[in-house]
């Protein structure tokens, strides 16, 4: 075949497929994924199933928990998925899935592999794929969400509380004369930490810090104990629970007890979800770390 | 390529020397030459005033850390030695034949909560991957002997066998965990690495491979003659069966040990002593403390590489020992020509 013909049978191939998109049965809605993809909802989703913790948060704060009919087994927040069927998200258990009916599958770059949506598509069953990078990202997603489930008023309810909350806290951060050093880590005995580009580093600026590590090329690095030395923290803040016993990080890096943070005792425990799973929480995970950076403020924030 | 053993011995403790010095000085923090010499004669006569950053740096995370890795890569090295001799085969190395291997298994199940601590946390988990190494040598050793030989296609076959059913173990145990928290820690330490070094946790590794040393050296005549058979050194009035379980018993013991401290790392048991045949024979005598020099030297450029390869972030010291040990051991098949004994 020559390279027109080749073109042609390509452009008629697209021209097919667009007709297909655009000729949808009535009350259908077609709308463009975060990775680019077309999906077609015969009718509004009454049967929804998450593959990730966050997108179970991102439907309940659109206000559409109830139409969730399963989720992942790590899913642990609210406490209303607690009596939901669960299935395997890594890797995908398609079976169990397809047992529950949904009409709509939500996934997320971040978690799920894009190439999943290929058997989902074989299977039948529409899958529209999100992938968010930064608070402002998750706000979005939670108003795509609304959109798709017709519950719009409810997402844009919950969106402009958690918008009103984030103008507090910026008003009280903006006004903070001094800005420690921070240094957050994942886990506490290897050093895993967020490096460039993630949204960590907003959330420290945003509760009036300085991220350490927000120009080390690695996304997910591993510290070495002596770079810590050097960069001198301030404050270190463990995704390890509110409960994190501070002496843990000495009892594993007993060199660093020349660190500022170490010395002022400058060392708090945040709740992993809040921090690491990018869904509504987030802003309570703001507001977290905002009370880890500023113990002094954070008793006036609160009423 | 030969060289006068008192030359090379020279030669290489001088590397050794040098790379101690190395690895003191360079790391993912720059500290200039002098800032270091001052720690350390500060430290070591007390009389020079110094930074306490540097001293952090310096005297209580890079020297510990180098000094694991110097007893590390002379272990691991004396070990492929002992291996070598005891099934008289160059291809031999505890990672190939399941000790290491066995060891991450024992010494997972241990950390990852499936295993009582019996002893204190510090000695039970070397206890575990001491036991994890016995159980995985017996076992291929069981596999490979028939009618009193040893065959090498079963010893490498069963070496791949089980080092693939310990890694399945360890693998097991790792998704099955009910501590999720605790999976990072353990992925970073099979790949092997010394982060987690300090002056207190020295002790026990430096005992073990010094006692796996030292009860090698004791064993260098039996080692000769075993690699002329065991029939032929037995008629010259060696114990075979005693020298070889003594073998075994140190193998385990260093390795367990080591892979109980650092992870897992491979290769240095396989290029080290080749490279020490290489460079001055066969006799025993000269291969067991030489190539404890060599590897020891290795084993601390490898982890220099992994501290400094990228930037603010630390590879598995592992990778970099499989990255240059994996190309050698190719080389070593491909050349047919190759003259053990």
């Amino acid at each position: 075949m020559k390279p027109v013909q080749l073109l042609l049978l390509l452009l008629l191939l697209v021209l097919g497929a667009c007709r297909q998109a655009s000729g949808p049965p009535d009350g259908a809605l077609t709308v463009t994924d975060d990775l680019g993809r077309t999906v077609t909802l015969p009718r509004v989703p009454e049967r929804v199933v998450t593959l990730a913790p966050s997108l179970t948060e991102i439907v309940f704060a659109a206000g559409a928990g109830h139409k969730l009919v399963g989720v992942t087994t790590a899913d642990d927040y609210p406490s209303a998925v607690d009596t939901l069927p669960r299935f395997s998200a890594l890797p995908v258990n398609f079976e169990a899935i397809v047992a529950l009916q949904p009409d709509l599958v939500l996934a997320t770059d971040q978690v799920n592999n894009p190439r999943d949506a290929a058997t989902f598509e074989a299977l039948g069953l529409p899958v529209y794929f999100f992938s968010y990078s930064s608070l402002e990202d998750v706000l979005e997603a939670i108003l795509t969400t609304g959109k798709l489930l017709g519950t719009e008023a409810a997402a844009r309810r919950t969106v402009d509380s958690l918008r009103a909350r984030l103008m507090r806290l910026a008003e009280v951060a903006d006004s903070l004369r001094h800005r420690p050093t921070v240094l957050v880590l994942i886990s506490d005995e290897t050093l895993y930490a967020f490096g460039q580009g993630s949204y960590v580093h907003d959330l420290v600026v945003r509760a009036g810090g300085k991220s350490l590590t927000d120009s080390l090329s690695n996304p997910a690095p591993v510290l070495s104990d002596e770079l810590v030395l050097q960069l001198q923290p301030e404050v270190i803040v463990v995704t390890a629970g509110a409960d994190y016993d501070p002496a843990r990080l000495l009892r594993y890096h007993p060199s660093w007890d020349l660190l500022p943070a170490v010395r002022n005792r400058r060392i708090c425990g945040v709740e992993p979800s809040l921090i690491l799973r990018p869904g509504p929480r987030l802003v309570a995970g703001l507001e977290a770390l905002l009370h880890c950076l500023h113990p002094e403020l954070a008793r006036k924030l609160s009423p | 390529m030969r060289m006068h053993p008192l030359t090379l011995s020279c030669w290489l403790l001088g590397l050794l020397l040098a790379s101690v010095v190395a690895g003191v000085a360079l790391g993912s923090v720059s500290l200039a030459p002098d800032v270091v010499v001052r720690v350390l004669l500060g430290r070591i006569t007390g009389v020079v005033a110094i930074d306490p950053v540097a001293e952090r740096i310096v005297w209580q995370l890079r020297l510990p850390r180098v000094l694991l890795a110097l007893l590390t890569g002379g272990g691991l090295a004396i070990v492929g030695v002992a291996m070598q001799t005891l099934v008289r085969n160059p291809l031999a190395e505890p990672y190939i034949l399941g000790l290491s291997s066995g060891a991450s298994a024992g010494a997972s199940l241990f950390y990852l909560g499936f295993l009582p601590p019996l002893l204190s946390r510090a000695l039970s988990m070397p206890l575990a991957a001491f036991l994890g190494a016995l159980l995985a040598l017996t076992l291929v050793y069981l596999v490979a002997r028939q009618n009193g030989v040893l065959s090498v296609t079963r010893l490498l076959l069963g070496g791949v066998a089980i080092s693939a059913l310990m890694a399945s173990i360890t693998s097991f145990v790792t998704f099955a965990s009910p501590s999720p928290d605790k999976l990072r820690a353990v992925l970073f330490w099979l790949l092997g690495s010394f982060s987690g070094a300090r002056w207190s946790l020295l002790p026990l590794p430096a005992l073990a491979t010094l006692l796996g040393l030292f009860g090698m050296l004791a064993l260098t005549r039996p080692m000769d003659l075993l690699l002329l058979g065991e029939e032929p050194a037995a008629q010259l009035g060696i114990p075979v069966e005693r020298a070889k379980r003594l073998l075994i018993l140190i193998s385990a013991l260093v390795t367990g040990t080591l892979v109980a401290f650092s992870g897992t790392i491979g290769f240095v048991g396989l290029i080290i002593p080749h490279a020490v045949r290489a460079l001055t024979g066969v006799p025993h005598r000269r291969v067991v403390p030489l190539s404890f020099l060599l590897g020891a030297a290795f084993l601390i450029w490898a982890d220099l590489i992994a501290r400094l390869l990228l930037p603010g972030t630390e590879l598995p010291v592992g990778v970099v020992t499989a990255l240059c040990g994996v190309p050698f051991f190719l080389m070593l098949l491909r050349r047919g020509h190759y003259r053990f004994g």
